[in-house]
This record gives structure tokens, sequence and C-alpha cells, in this order.
């Protein structure tokens, strides 16, 4: 089951049951309407890399793929992904590993001046 | 009750009870036919005022007259019960049809259709249904759909089981995860806003026919829970589970857009939602990889955007920016012209197109955003679009190149009237035989051996004219900048560079085969074998299907430019707007000109009346210039700097009709209903020539009346 997650409902760093939590993808204004209006989804798969959360999302949402990659299966020019703070570019692009818990942020990059 | 007469109805026997009251079958004594009577339980409307409000949501609801809503025939009072004379349907329920696993996906398209249409009706009436469930649907033995209870849930209490609405005996004898614990009559149907407290509006019905649709696609409710505050929280805060794979994506996608949390996330009218299931219905009859190339969602249309009403013989001109596109709507007159956009926030617009092929009215536009490029279409003049799922125009993955943007989209010829053609950013063409459902990259030229040593221009590689033969089915052109010209004699299995003669200034030799930057090239269609050609330096002519080119550069300011359009009729008529230089890129002396020859390039005229002289910086993009075919024709044209100027005499008086819009990159005329209207429709005034456009001016006949 997907869900979309209230603050209070999270648990906190480093906790036990943090094993158990789900991958969290924060969703841009312009892709909400290819996942039912959702800021936030969750993977409950335990994807171990940003490419097997990807895929899942994908499968999920299915109008997400084609926006944030191009043919080549390069993450689009001006948009990052961030696993927590980092962007995923300097940290293995699609191959970037992830805990459990992690929360993938998809932000527009700030493009011209 | 059984053998009572109310008003000229006899009751003939028990047919259901619910939480509403007990349905009767009973027979018309007058017009001699069974009607179905509810009469509603005195429980279910204790107050007075209840009483009447329902009795006057059911005079409201009997106005409407569709074949998939159940007509309502008469309201009434028995004892102090009011109750409701309807259409007897023969039929089931669709909760009874759907088994554990769902109906089949073209039932659940054929019945999601159909309660589409009955919302769409009663929606148009102002009339929400307010309590859409399956149950709520009949289903006939011949597979026709008819949508009951419209607006009677408004005022009633919630009641304590689903099954004791006025339900028939199948109804009541389905049991679902969300009734077998004893919830609330339609919880599972309820959307967010609802149960927070708010009024339901018609994005309510939306979202109850999205769960409606979830459940027939799967057999399921989409969110389950063992008490009302489970299921409610999973309305709250749960995502659909993705439906059975089987379940097309379209179809799929439809069903998410309807369970938006937030009403403006979901489709805005029913009418949407049914147009969405049925392209994914028509892509389901034709058998077409619907899971590949699903034509997806409409796209959220903003609030605040005004949209035009538009009959046949009207002119329009699509005019795309870098921002968005508009559409400008004008009678045949072309007097005053009304404005409907911005569509497409923030995407750049390169290209629009209209198709009025096999009836058809369909606006097609290519967006661009760093969210990439996707084909869109309207069916409805700009109130609705496609937004597909996934591109559908894409490169394949054995090629190594990916999609920067969609310059160009081409009808083709009318005697292939599914046909389109696509021209794209890095340079490739892209053939459609399905009227734009699906693509293919056209690999003869994609192919070609020149292709590695093309080399981008200022706005990147990209293919941006594409010129049909109209006598010749196999022939024809597409411009590359900077590749040049190239020719198929074949239908597109194999090109051929045709520059011979076309110079240029930024290579050591000036008389490449190929490389040339051309910037647009036009053909008339009563003179096929003969092009026109404005390239990065030089206006150049072909009288002999582009297998060699002269320069036509005679008088005009400046042979660099970028647009180039023809005549509606007279084949040596050209029409140029002459840029300074390739560094300047604007208009020499900063005065606006169009130049136009009226002898095939032997010489050329200024056109600049009403235009502006003194400081106009101008430039005007290669597609940003167009003319309608109306007599005398109008040649219009858009600037950078967001300037729409429009001339209805062919050229000879201008005026600017549209300003401060974003970046004009393309302009496109439009008579809607295509050719044949366009011969019929002469201009029912003279053109006011020279007249601004001022809504204060009165008309003809206003101004002969005002003399008496």
């Amino acid at each position: 089951m997907l869900r979309l997650l209230e603050k209070e409902n999270r648990l906190p760093e480093g906790s036990e049951a943090n094993t158990k939590v789900p991958v969290t993808f924060y969703i841009p204004g312009p892709l909400r309407a290819f996942c039912a209006g959702s800021q936030r989804v969750q993977i409950h798969s335990s994807p171990a890399t940003l490419r097997e959360a990807f895929e899942d999302l994908c499968q999920l949402c299915p109008g997400i793929r084609d926006r944030m990659v191009n043919e080549e299966g390069q993450l689009r020019d001006h948009i990052n992904i961030f696993v927590g703070n980092e962007d995923v570019r300097y940290t293995g692009d699609f191959s970037t590993p992830l805990r459990p818990g992690a929360e993938i942020s998809i932000l527009p990059a700030v493009s011209g001046g | 009750m059984l053998g009572e007469l109310l008003d000229h109805y006899r009751v003939v026997s028990k047919v259901g009870e619910g939480g509403m009251g007990v349905v009767y079958r009973a027979q018309d004594e007058v017009l001699h036919r069974d009607v179905a009577i509810k009469v509603l339980s005195s429980r279910s409307v204790a107050e007075k005022s209840a009483k009447e409000f329902l009795l006057d949501e059911a005079r409201a609801a009997s106005a409407l007259s569709h074949p998939n809503v159940c007509t309502i025939h008469q309201v009434g009072e028995v004892r102090g019960e009011p109750y409701i004379v309807m259409e007897l349907i023969d039929g089931k329920p669709l909760s009874a049809l759907i088994g554990k696993d769902g109906l089949p996906v073209e039932s659940v398209l054929r019945y999601g259709v159909q309660i589409a249409a009955a919302l769409a009706h009663s929606h148009a009436r102002n009339i929400v249904h307010r309590d859409l469930k399956s149950s709520n649907v009949m289903v006939t033995p011949e597979g026709l759909v008819k949508v009951l209870d419209f607006g009677l849930a408004r005022r009633l209490p919630i009641l304590e089981d689903a099954s004791q609405t006025i339900d028939s005996p199948e109804a009541t004898g389905r049991t679902t995860n969300a009734s077998s614990g004893g919830l609330t009559g339609t919880l599972p149907y309820m959307p967010p806003e609802v149960l927070r407290g708010e009024d339901a509006d018609f994005r309510s019905d939306i979202w109850a026919l999205g769960i409606v649709l979830y459940e027939a696609a799967s057999g399921q409710l989409p969110f389950c829970g063992r008490t009302f505050f489970e299921v409610s929280s999973a309305i709250f805060h749960e995502l659909p589970p993705p439906l059975p794979a089987w379940i097309p994506t379209g179809l799929w996608g439809i069903v998410q857009r309807c369970l938006s949390k937030e009403p403006q996330h979901r489709y805005q009218r029913a009418s949407e939602v049914q147009a969405a299931l049925e392209a994914v219905q028509s892509a389901s009859v034709v058998g077409a990889a619907i899971t590949s190339e699903p034509r997806g969602p409409l796209t959220i249309v903003h609030r605040g955007i005004r949209h035009l009403a538009v009959k046949d013989g009207d002119v329009l001109l699509l005019v795309g920016t870098m921002k968005g596109a508009f559409l400008l709507r004008a009678s045949a007159t072309r007097s005053h012209w009304q404005v409907a956009g911005p569509y497409f926030h923030g995407h750049a617009v390169y290209s629009l197109a209209y198709d009025s092929r096999k009836e058809r009215h369909r606006l097609w536009a290519s967006t661009s955003s760093f969210w990439g490029t996707f084909l869109r279409s309207s069916d409805d003049f700009g109130k609705t679009w496609t937004n597909p799922l996934a591109a559908n125009v894409k490169f394949p993955e054995d090629c190594g190149a990916s999609l920067k943007n969609i310059w160009q989209v081409c009808l083709g010829r009318d005697t292939e009237p599914d046909t389109m053609y696509c021209g794209v950013e890095p340079a490739a063409l892209f053939v459609s035989h399905d009227a734009g459902l699906t693509w293919t990259l056209v690999r003869g030229l994609f192919n070609h051996p020149h292709r590695p040593r093309w080399k981008p221009g200022n706005g990147g590689l990209c293919l941006h004219t594409i010129v049909l033969d109209p006598a010749n089915r196999e022939r024809m052109y597409i411009a590359i900048s900077a590749g040049g010209v190239y020719k198929t004699e074949d239908g597109g299995n194999t090109w051929e560079a045709r520059n011979h003669g076309i110079q240029v200034a930024f290579q050591p030799d000036r008389n490449p085969e190929f490389g040339q930057c051309v910037h647009k090239m036009v053909l008339h269609p009563a003179r096929p074998d003969r092009l026109f050609l404005q390239h990065h330096w030089g206006l150049y002519r072909s009288d002999d299907s582009a297998d060699s080119w002269k320069s036509i550069s005679n008088g005009v300011p400046s042979d660099f430019g970028f647009a180039m359009i023809t005549h509606p009729r007279d084949p040596d008529y050209v029409y140029v707007l002459p840029i300074e230089s390739d560094e300047f890129r604007c208009t020499p002396e900063g005065r606006l000109r169009v130049y136009r020859t009226r002898n095939a390039g032997a010489s050329w005229e200024p056109l600049s009346r009403g235009l502006p002289q003194k400081g106009a910086y101008k430039t005007v993009l290669r597609d940003a210039m167009v003319a309608d075919s109306l007599e005398p024709a109008g040649i219009y044209f858009g600037t950078r700097s967001g300037e729409l100027f429009a001339s209805i005499d062919e050229g000879k008086n201008w005026k600017m009709i549209l300003s401060g819009l974003p970046s004009i990159v393309c302009v496109k005329s439009v008579i809607v209903g295509g050719p044949s209207v366009a011969r019929n429709s002469k201009p029912s005034v003279s053109p006011q020539r020279h007249a601004p456009p001022s809504r204060k001016r009165k008309s003809p006949a206003r101004r002969k009346r005002g003399k008496h």
C-alpha cells in the first residue's frame, strides 16, 4: 500500500523501526498531475538503489518517466534529484545507493539568472 | 401500499427496499406503461424543510433528459411521505455485475463513457449527483447504462449501511470490505473534501466516478477499512493501489486523475473524463498498443483562462510563444479578435497545426520545457488538451539520440488524411499514419551518410521545414539548419541533398553539396515544380523541383531573414521579412517592413503602411508569418517582442492586433471547417481599412439605424 505521509507518522532518524520505513519521493508541482496530486509517494519494495526506486515510481505513476529522463535514460538537464541533501549527480546518478527510509526530492534546477 | 393508486399510478409489486425507502413497480394507468416508484421513508426526510428540499431536487432532476440518466416522471406525496415516479429499468446494478476480479476492460470503458456522459449532461444543468456509486448505476441487457438518483442524496442523513440506500435486492446482496464492516452509506465513494464537511460539487462526482471505474476494473474498492475511521483515513492519506497489469496505462491514468485528493487536480468536467475514456476506448478498438502510446489525461485547465466559442467559417490564429500558446478568433471580416489562453504555461510552443481532414476539428501543439517535449492535441478548440503519459514522439533506443524539440508539425496531403509529419531537433523526421496517435522515425533520412556532418545553427540542429509535393505522393522536401535541403522521390526511403546554387558565407567552399543553413522553404500548390527559399544569407528560387537554385535577392534591404510565405492563390506572390544581419538580427534601419514579390522574385516591394517605421528593431522568426485563404488574403506575423500584426488586404495596410505576448515563435492561420468552408466564406461586411479595433465603433447596421 502506498501512502501519503503525514509528518507525525514519520519515525525518528536512527530508530530501530527505521529499517522498515519505506523510501519516499517528494514530487514537484508539475508532476503531481501524474500521481493523483500527491506531494509524496512511498515505495515499500525496499529498493537498494535510486534506479530501483525510480522504476517502482514509474510503474505506479507512468506519466513521470518521460518527463524525468530522455530516451537514452539520462536525467533531463534541468532536473535534479536529491537523496537526502545530496545531488545524485555527485553520488552515482541512478546507481546511488538508498538506505531504508531515504527521502528523495525531485526538483527543477535553478536555470538562468 | 400494494394495489393502491398514487395519482394515476397503480402499485403492483415491491421491487426493493433501502435506507431511503421502498421501491415499487407500478402501472401508469394513463399511458399504460410500467414505472418505478420510490416512496421515501419518513425517517430519511424527517424535517419538513428537508422534505421540501428533496422534492425540489427531484423536480430539478426531472428536467434531465439523457439516454444514460434514469428519467424522473413525477414527484408527489402520499400520507406525508414523498414519492418519486421514475423510469422502470430492466437491468442489473453495476455492483452486481462486477466480479471479484472486475469487468473486462472493454466493459469498464463502455460503461465508464456512459456514466461520464450522464454526469456531463447533469453538470451542464447544474445538478450534482452527490451519491454516485456502482449500485446507483443500472446496466440493461443491451449494455445501456442508466444512472439513478441524481441530486437525491442532498440533505439526506448519512445512513447506517451502504445497502440501505434505495438499492434493488441484487445490490443489497453484494458484500464488500467496506459494507461488511457496517460503515456508513456511501463512505467509500466520498471524496476528501466532503469528508471534511465541504459541500459536494461537480468534482466530487468525478471522484466518485473514479471509484466506480476502479471498482469496475479491479473488483475492489480503492480505499478500504474495517471501520469508518480506517476508510476515511485511507481516503485522506492513501494512494489507490495500482490496478492489475492488464489494465491499459491510459485507463489507470484517468482513474488516478479522478482520485486526486485536491479537487483542482482532478478533471474539472465530466466531459473531459468522457473524452479521455473514449480516447483509450478508440485506441483499444483499433488494436493499438495503448500501454506504449496512451493519450493520457488531459491538461489541467487553469482557472481564469478564457476559451473561444468557435463556429464554421471563423478565422483563427494559433500563436505559439516561448511561454505558451494563444488562440485568436475573428469572423470572416477579421475586424475584431478575441484572445484565448495562455495554454501550456511556461512551455515553449514551437509548432501548432489544425487538422480538419476527415471532419476533424483537431488542434496540435508541440510543447517543450525542461520536463521534455510532447505533442498535445485538442478536439474542442483548446478547452482541453491531451497530455500523453509517455512521450509520443521519441527516438528508438538503438539511435543513441534524444528528442530536444519538435520544430514543425505538418499534415499529410488531403489524399492521405491520417498522415502527419514532425520535424524535430536533433534533425530528424517522424511520420504518423494514424492521425498522430503513434509516430515512427523516418530511418531513410536519419541514416543518411551526411548526418554526422550536419552542424547546428544558432537555434540548434533542427529539421524545421517539411514541404510536400501536392501532386506527387512520393516526393517531399525537408530543410535542416544547418544541413540544407533534402529531397525524396520514393516516399522517404532515400534522400538526396538538393542545394546546388545556394551559396554559403560560413565555409571556405561557397558551394558545398550540403551544410546550407536554410531558414525557410515554400512551394505553391499551383506550381509544384517551383520552390522559394530564404537562406541564412540569400533569397533563392528553384524551377526544377530543387535540383538547382538561383538568387532572387533583387532589391530587398537585406537578404538575411527567416520568415517566408506564399500567397493563397497567386503562385508568383511571395512574402518575406528582411532582417539586417546574422549578428544584429533585427529589422534594417529600425523599420518594420514586409517585402513582397509579385513576379516570382524578379523584384520586391516594401509593405509598411501601418507598421512602425522608427526605432522598430524587431525580429520575426521562421514560422511566425502566415497567410489565410480568404479573399482578399490576410497576412499575419508575430515578433520576438510579442506583437502580432495583421493585414486583411494582402499587405497593403497593417495594424497591430495584439501586443504584450511572450516572444512569438510561430503563427498559423485556420479557417474553421477547412478549405471547403473557406472557399464559401466571404466577408459579410467590407473590411474597414485603416480602422483601428475599437469596441465603441458601431457596426454598419447600427450606424444606419442611428440616423433615423
